[in-house]
């Protein structure tokens, strides 16, 4: 009888009754007998020096069991970017000065939580407040005061490209745009705030339990701080409530954590509150992008140059990358035959930015796809028609970086044209109404290995049992977008197993195989999958050999493990079980177990990613123009991810990053004031909710990538960047208003409005 | 940051529990629904050493509908509690409207309306109706009960004429008067289920063809909820037309006090106001039996609704 295959099928996540009955344990919930709560004193200045803190009353206070500050700590700067030692720029608890609000100064271990709260404040740090940087042109002034002593001009990553003539390109261009574009921080808003328990042995040696989507970072760093080996640290993953990219750094709690659980030689556990994390949390880049691209009259790209400054915030965090990708990508999409780019990441004293979800896409895209559109009406042709012109193909090569796999770009944007009807719509819309349209592409798993990582980048270890059952051990870390489901839908369907036979382990650096630099990227699906059929070809030679044994198959015969069984290929009667045949191996072995390793690493694929995604999207719109509301009425999407493994899974990675895009659009910004976050609450930092959501049609477009596993690219993060745009087209087509920055509020919409009456109204079809 | 330690009341009683406020000196708290007590206790803007809390006495849970004495709503009535009413439903619309935009589904089966009028946010969304409805609040405290006109009752945000000793028991919301239609219409700041960056209460009376009476209430647009009385005597007596509800919104809006904040700009919200002053007009008028000339339809998106 023939099993249902597992791939290219709708299943439902493995977590998904544990998560909808309660029952799902994060690090918040955990409990060891005896364990401390911790809290973390934070800076109220942007920018000050510490002339002295006294944790005397602190210590005091009945139930406090210790109070460190950085004389305590071992002095070891860390980040991420251990392949650039002089971009690891922060302590656990600062050294000499505070850099931004939030910045940690202290941390405090009590018999519960309340008690640590309180400590803190018996905590007196006696400060000096030097000036604060808060803008990109004040960080960078001539004298300007450093935020970090050996960083002059407080500029400390750049990033250079160069290919093609791009003077040649602008001297023969019919038409020239030249914008700057400003986006403004704003916020993860993952649901569970990051939290770590630590746990020490009677060696010093380290269990930490945290909230991350890099395990093996936070082991490989953790250690370097507590100058323990790499190996006496061992980090648990549980269940994370989302990451977005905001959980893939060592944290000040998780140093804190673990010393104070040596120190105190018991187990210890920091949680973040919200405010916490929306004041002192990591964020997305704002950004100030001035972008000058070259058109003929026909609408073809001559040449692009592309001028970023990053407000990187106090430290650098994962902002050299961010520096490097709004380069890398702001070349992706579209054929420029000449393109210049200068990226500079500046610090400034406010909240240190990290990765977000679609990193330097969002920013990059933004300002593409509106010079895009801008450049479609001013020429007079159609923005789908424009964007075909120009769009990449499978096989282009960007000179120095990157080669294109399969690319079904083209198919996206005629097929959301098809789905929303677009040039009817374009021509007729009722005034009020609007739609636009914004495209991506997105890496698919990083080349760069900026963590400098010893061991292969991902990895996985098949256990094939004479039960039949196999068990897959990796340190993939699921944070929620469901890659345990995937990875085992990959494990069962390349051994021809139902997916109740294979149990997953993951995410425990002492059990899984080194390595895996976790997820970010969009590369669990895409790097772990490679990974595990690295180890099942491994597992399929044995037990091919077994049975081509026991049946003395002819040598022209080739094998197949299918339906549960091990068989010749197209002689369904020379079949043996896979569970047998794990035995005859095993047998064979005098009963050393049936086991695999597998890994994967990218070589010789260019400097940014094995593979890309693509897609397109277009936005419909209702804009009262009483008020300057826009109302998202509509969202039409397709997304070329390869083959989609688990279909659902792929429409609710899309939807979510509609919802992201959303926000990102039209609601959601991180207001700061000298350095201060004002609205760190959601009560007033918006995320769309239920009632803002549109209706979604979303489609897979496109076919098998060659390097994916069965077929996978990314779908993770590539369509968090064309609803922005989109709709900031939308909102131009129902009224005039060019958004060159974000979010578009009701108020800059009706301010326009006021002063152009006719609102786009004369380009359409008179009725 | 963390919860202060409080003790915890569960009277049966109202005179237990007016008692309970009376004897804490000004250090108890009412608890209803708590959706903005804890909060603001966790915050540190509130401080209480005790909370007493309603929902345990019968009475303060009741919703009462009396054709000569109108609708009574104990101080414990929870918001959704008023939106499953048939009496509220069918006679009260505009009320509806205002409860059903108030906070998200989640909050509002638990918070209560009594709380969202005891907090004197300026923004309180079922306050402009209640205020239009004019409204009476039953306070009632160790030297006995008073009927205090809502209207009164706002001093300044989170001020009220509430005093220490005083708890709210019931909301007195007068009969449908013949000929007349109420509505609600806000402006969300930003998302769908948001605070309100400016909201309005009003009340059209017919009068033959023409309009009577009218009220006018404005929410987050000054210190508290406001009347706009020049705009109300400029519709009474007027043939409602388009023309003269924009001259009418333009009115209002030029007696509010909004000011600046992160959920919208000053000029904004009175720019706003006059919008949201004009299409719960025309919803009024429309529930009173008045038509309005050439008026556009009201608009869905910012809540207007029939």
């Amino acid at each position: 009888m023939s099993q249902k295959p597992c791939i290219g099928v709708n299943v439902p996540r493995v977590d998904a009754w544990d998560k909808a009955t309660g029952t799902a344990q994060y690090t918040d919930d955990l409990s060891l007998p005896g364990m401390l709560h911790g809290a973390l004193k934070r800076s109220p200045l942007p920018h000050a020096r510490i002339r002295a803190i006294d944790t005397s009353r602190a210590r005091a206070l009945p139930g406090v069991k210790a109070v460190i500050t950085s004389a305590d700590l071992p002095r070891v700067r860390y980040g991420n970017w251990r392949f650039s030692p002089n971009t690891q720029d922060e302590y656990a608890l600062a050294v000499d000065k505070v850099r931004f609000v939030g910045d940690p100064v202290a941390a405090v271990a009590a018999v519960d939580r309340d008690t640590a709260i309180e400590a803190l404040d018996l905590i007196q740090v006696d400060f000096e407040e030097l000036p604060g940087l808060f803008d990109l042109d004040a960080a960078m002034a001539e004298g300007a005061p450093r935020i970090h002593e050996e960083t002059a001009g407080n500029v400390s990553v750049t990033r250079e490209i160069d290919y093609g003539d791009l003077a040649a390109g602008f001297a023969r261009a019919d038409y020239v745009r030249d914008d700057v574009y400003l986006m403004p921080p704003v916020s993860h808003a993952y649901l569970e705030p990051c939290s770590s328990l630590a746990q020490a042995d009677s060696l010093g040696r380290i269990t930490l339990w945290t909230s991350t989507q890099t395990p093996y970072i936070v082991q490989c760093l953790l250690a370097s701080v507590l100058g323990l080996r790499e190996n006496e640290v061992r980090v648990i993953k549980p269940y994370v409530g989302g990451g977005f990219g905001g959980k893939m750094e060592l944290r000040s709690w998780d140093v804190c954590a673990a010393f104070l659980a040596r120190l105190l030689g018991k187990p210890v556990k920091f949680t973040q509150t919200r405010d916490e994390e929306i004041c002192a949390g990591r964020r997305r880049h704002p950004m100030r992008l001035r972008s000058r691209v070259g058109f003929t009259k026909d609408g073809l790209l001559l040449a692009k140059e592309l001028i970023v400054h990053l407000d990187g915030g106090a430290y650098n965090s994962m902002g050299p990358t961010a520096t490097f990708l709004v380069g890398n990508l702001g070349a992706m999409l579209y054929r420029y035959p000449a393109y210049r780019y200068r990226g500079f990441h500046v610090y400034t004293n406010n909240p240190p930015a990290g990765a977000m979800r679609g990193f330097g896409a969002p920013q990059a895209f933004f300002v593409a796809e509106g010079q895009m559109n801008e450049a479609s009406a001013d020429l007079g042709i159609d923005p789908i028609d424009i964007r075909l012109k120009n769009a990449m193909h499978p096989g282009d090569k960007i000179r120095g970086f990157a080669t294109i796999g399969s690319c079904a770009f083209t198919e996206c944007l005629e097929r959301v044209a098809e789905m929303s009807e677009w040039r009817r719509q374009r021509r007729e819309m009722r005034p009020g109404r609007g739609i636009g349209v914004g495209c991506y592409s997105f890496v698919t798993g990083g080349n760069f290995n900026w963590f400098d990582t010893k061991y292969p980048f991902s990895a996985a270890e098949v256990r094939a049992y004479a039960d039949g059952a196999v068990h897959l051990l990796t340190m993939a870390a699921d944070i929620g977008q469901g890659s345990d489901t995937v990875l085992q839908q990959i494990l069962a369907e390349d051994l021809g197993l139902r997916l109740a036979d294979v149990t997953l382990y993951a995410a425990d650096t002492s059990l899984s195989p080194k390595g895996d630099l976790g997820t970010w990227a969009s590369r669990v699906t895409f790097m772990v999958g490679n990974a595990i059929l690295d180890a099942t070809r491994q597992i399929k030679e044995e037990l091919f050999k077994v049975v081509a044994l026991k049946f003395d198959t002819n040598v022209v015969h080739s094998f197949e493990c299918k339906d549960g069984m091990v068989r010749v290929k197209g002689r369904p009667e020379k079949a043996v079980p896979f569970g047998e045949a794990v035995a005859m191996v095993q047998s064979l072995r005098r009963g050393e177990p049936l086991i695999a390793r597998g890994s994967y690493t990218p070589r010789d694929m260019g400097l940014v990613a094995p593979t890309y995604s693509f897609g397109a999207q277009v936005a419909e719109v209702e804009v009262d123009r009483d008020t300057g509301r826009v109302r998202v009425t509509r969202i039409h999407t397709a997304h070329d991810c390869g083959r989609p493994l688990n279909p659902q899974a792929v429409e609710g990675q899309v939807e979510g990053c509609v919802q992201m895009g959303l926000g990102y659009a039209l609601t959601e910004e991180l207001v700061m004031r000298q350095g201060r976050t004002l609205n760190a609450s959601f009560l007033d930092y918006k995320i769309p909710g239920a009632l803002d959501m549109p209706g979604i049609d979303s489609v897979c477009v496109g076919g098998p990538e060659p390097k994916g596993p069965f077929g996978a690219k990314e779908s993770g993060e590539g369509p968090v960047s064309p609803t922005a745009p989109a709709i900031a087209e939308a909102v131009w087509h129902a009224t005039g208003y060019r958004a060159r920055r974000l979010p578009i509020t009701a108020e800059q919409v009706l301010r326009h409005l006021e002063t152009n009456p006719t609102a786009n109204d004369d380009r359409r079809v008179k009725p | 940051m963390s919860l202060p330690h409080f003790e915890y009341f569960a009277p049966r009683t109202i005179e237990e529990a007016v008692a309970l406020l009376a004897g804490a000196g000004g250090r108890a708290r009412p608890f209803a629904g708590g959706t903005d007590l804890l909060p603001r206790l966790q915050s540190g803007l509130v401080r209480a050493e005790t909370l007493v809390d309603l929902k345990r006495i019968p009475e303060l849970c009741a919703i009462g509908f009396d054709p000569a004495s109108g609708l009574t709503i104990g101080a414990a009535v929870r918001l959704a509690d008023l939106l499953d009413s048939p009496d509220v439903q069918r006679r009260y619309p505009a009320m509806t409207d205002a409860v059903s935009q108030t906070a998200t589904v989640q909050i509002r089966n638990m918070g209560t309306i009594a709380g969202n009028v005891c907090n004197g946010s300026p923004c309180a969304d079922s306050v402009p109706v209640l205020i239009a409805r004019l409204a009476h609040l039953a306070l009632m405290s160790p030297r006995g009960e008073r009927l205090l006109p809502i209207g009164d009752f706002f001093k300044g945000p989170g001020e009220t004429a509430l005093e220490p000793d005083e708890l709210l028991v019931r909301i007195h919301v007068p009969p449908p008067p013949p000929y007349t239609g109420f509505a609600f219409a806000k402006l969300p700041a930003r998302t769908a289920s948001d605070i309100s960056a400016v909201n309005v209460g009003v009340m059209v009376a017919r009068q033959g063809g023409v309009c009577g009476e009218a009220r006018i209430v404005l929410g987050a647009v000054g210190p508290v909820p406001l009347r706009a009385h020049q705009a109300e005597l400029r519709l009474a007596g007027a043939t409602l037309g388009a023309r003269l509800l924009e001259e009418v919104g333009r009115l209002a809006a030029s007696e509010t006090r909004p000011i600046d904040d992160l959920r919208a700009s000053a000029a904004y919200r009175r720019d706003m106001a006059a919008v949201l002053v004009r299409r719960a007009l025309v919803v009024a008028a429309t529930r009173a039996g008045l038509a309005v000339a050439d008026a556009a339809p009201a608009g869905d998106a910012t809540g207007a609704s029939e």
